[in-house]
């Protein structure tokens, strides 16, 4: 009994920051109509940028930077590759899947293959229903919970999140009515970079840094888009949440290939009886 | 042929569109359209479906790529300027549709784009104009009637204190009881000394609204007249658009 309480928590606090990565995939499809297959390689850059910083300045400070790089970093790739494949969604698929590549053969020509693991910034444990528990584990919960907050206050409570939400609906309008849309939409490809890579350093600590990390978190995150229904975003959070603990629950009983089967299982079943997602409808 | 110019603007001319192309694609939709509008003046673009009204309005507004021609504002020629900025030169623009964001709450859309806090006098003249805007501020514009969120388009475009609005189809799927206070509104805001280029299927609501009339054939202004010379002779509607007034 104790292993599925442990397994449904670490799967709840996993499934916070795949929500956090995935919000970032998700914004990115809504605004700009592209699949970002580099996504997961973003979330992979942020564990290693992670190690990187926290090994000379120490965590915390690598928790502020490393977004902040993600977003510059995000910035560049907008301008240098995406832009130019914009109007071709096809391209796009095929310009970001080289951009996957390069990714991860840089980080394997700069860190080596070999998987790394990062000393959690908080050591201990806590008993937690009647198991003990990393405090980093909690932490890592708490600080994806924050910035999934603070990213839906952002685009509810700001000037530019409101152009944000007024891009995702209609472009054109929102041109003739002042909006920089380019503009815009190259903020919000650096956002969604900076959240994977801050779900990166969040997560470096409780997972390997691995120059192929991106490769096993980007399905979940698509599935998790998908099955909040393409677009919504909160959708997208409480999908890849409900994925996570299932994942974490399966993988009490069953190795974590049947895990991620049966979450591939529910996205058919949710896709045959709701095709546009469980929550489409609801509010974006 | 563009028939000679029937009656001079109004005031001085805001609008000056001449020889303007465009196409979709590779479609050409704009074959060379010629037209103006002066200050406080009401002109409208009729035509079948399909001439390129709306394409008209979207070129001006720099949302379909120009292939050919010039759009002057006030003079200056904005045909170089990127699309976003015209709104911060005083054109509104009212799309087909509305184009209100429903997830957005009402002051949200009405607010939308402005790059200085909203003029408070201006708000409180939107609100005591619009009464319906001022009770659903803070609600979703998506829960707005059709009426309602023409309304609130117009109220957004006059945020800007525009010099030139366009309209695409103002009263296009309205109640016919909000019909008429939309082109009150039209009408009223003409009287200010604000030009106005209206889109219109509606024969009509154009005749009564505007001053000028430009008919479109096939991407092109093919004539042009006065409302009160039409009204006197209905055949040149009938010609033009094949109904009866």
């Amino acid at each position: 009994m104790d292993i599925v309480i442990a397994l449904t928590i670490n799967g709840l606090i996993w499934g916070l920051i795949v929500a956090l990565i995935a919000l970032g995939l998700s914004i990115i499809f809504g605004l700009l109509d592209i699949i970002n297959v580099a996504h997961g390689d973003f979330f992979m850059v942020g564990t290693v940028l992670g190690l990187v910083i926290a090994g000379t300045t120490g965590f915390w400070i690598a928790l502020v930077l490393v977004p902040l790089l993600g977003f510059c970093l995000g910035l560049v790739i907008e301008r240098l590759v995406i832009r130019p494949a914009i109007s071709s969604a096809s391209l796009t698929i095929v310009i970001t899947f080289g951009l996957s590549m390069i990714l991860q053969e840089a980080v394997r020509a700069t860190l080596g293959p070999q998987p790394r693991r990062m000393a959690a910034p908080v050591e201990g444990t806590i008993h937690l229903f009647g198991i003990d528990y990393d405090v980093y584990r909690l932490f890592a919960a708490l600080f994806a919970a924050l910035a999934i907050a603070g990213f839906f206050l952002f685009l509810s409570r700001t000037t530019l999140g409101t152009w944000i939400r007024a891009v995702r609906h209609d472009r054109e309008t929102a041109t003739a009515l002042g909006i920089p849309v380019t503009l815009v939409c190259a903020f919000t490809f650096a956002l969604g970079t900076a959240l994977a890579l801050l779900g990166g350093v969040i997560a470096a600590p409780i997972t390997t840094v691995d120059f192929r990390a991106g490769i096993d978190i980007l399905p979940v995150c698509f599935m998790a888009v998908v099955i909040g229904g393409l677009g919504n975003l909160k959708g997208t959070v409480a999908a890849a949440v409900l994925l996570a603990v299932m994942e974490g629950v399966v993988s009490a009983f069953a190795d974590p290939t049947m895990a991620r089967i049966s979450s591939l299982v529910v996205m058919s079943f949710v896709l045959l009886a709701r095709p546009h997602g469980l929550f489409a409808g609801a509010t974006r | 042929m563009n028939a000679p110019l029937a009656h001079p603007v109004v005031g001085s001319t805001v609008l000056d569109v001449k020889g303007l192309q465009a196409s979709i694609g590779r479609v050409p939709v704009l074959r060379g359209v010629d037209l103006n509008v002066g200050a406080g003046e009401t002109v409208a673009l009729l035509g079948r479906n399909g001439v390129g009204k709306t394409s008209t309005l979207r070129a001006i507004l720099g949302l379909l790529q120009r292939r050919g021609g010039s759009v002057a504002f006030q003079g200056a020629d904005i045909g170089r300027l990127p699309a976003y900025k015209l709104s911060g030169l005083g054109i509104g623009y009212v799309p087909q549709g509305r184009g209100i964001f429903p997830v957005l709450t009402v002051e949200e859309n009405l607010f939308l784009g402005l790059r200085s806090a909203p003029d408070p006098e201006l708000v409180e003249d939107i609100y005591t104009r619009f009464p319906r805007l001022a009770e659903r501020r803070f609600q979703a514009a998506g829960t707005l009637s059709g009426g309602e969120q023409q309304i609130l388009a117009i109220g957004r475009c006059l945020m800007r204190k525009p010099s030139l609005i366009l309209l695409d189809e103002p009263t296009e799927g309205i109640m016919p009881k909000l019909v008429a206070e939309i082109r009150r509104e039209i009408a009223a805001i003409a009287k200010r000394g604000v030009a106005v280029l209206l889109v219109e299927q509606n024969v009509r609501t154009a005749l009564a609204l505007a001053s000028r009339i430009y008919l479109m054939e096939r991407g092109q202004v093919v004539h042009e007249a006065t409302s009160h010379d039409l009204t006197t002779d209905p055949s040149t509607i009938h010609r033009y658009l094949g109904v009866a007034l």
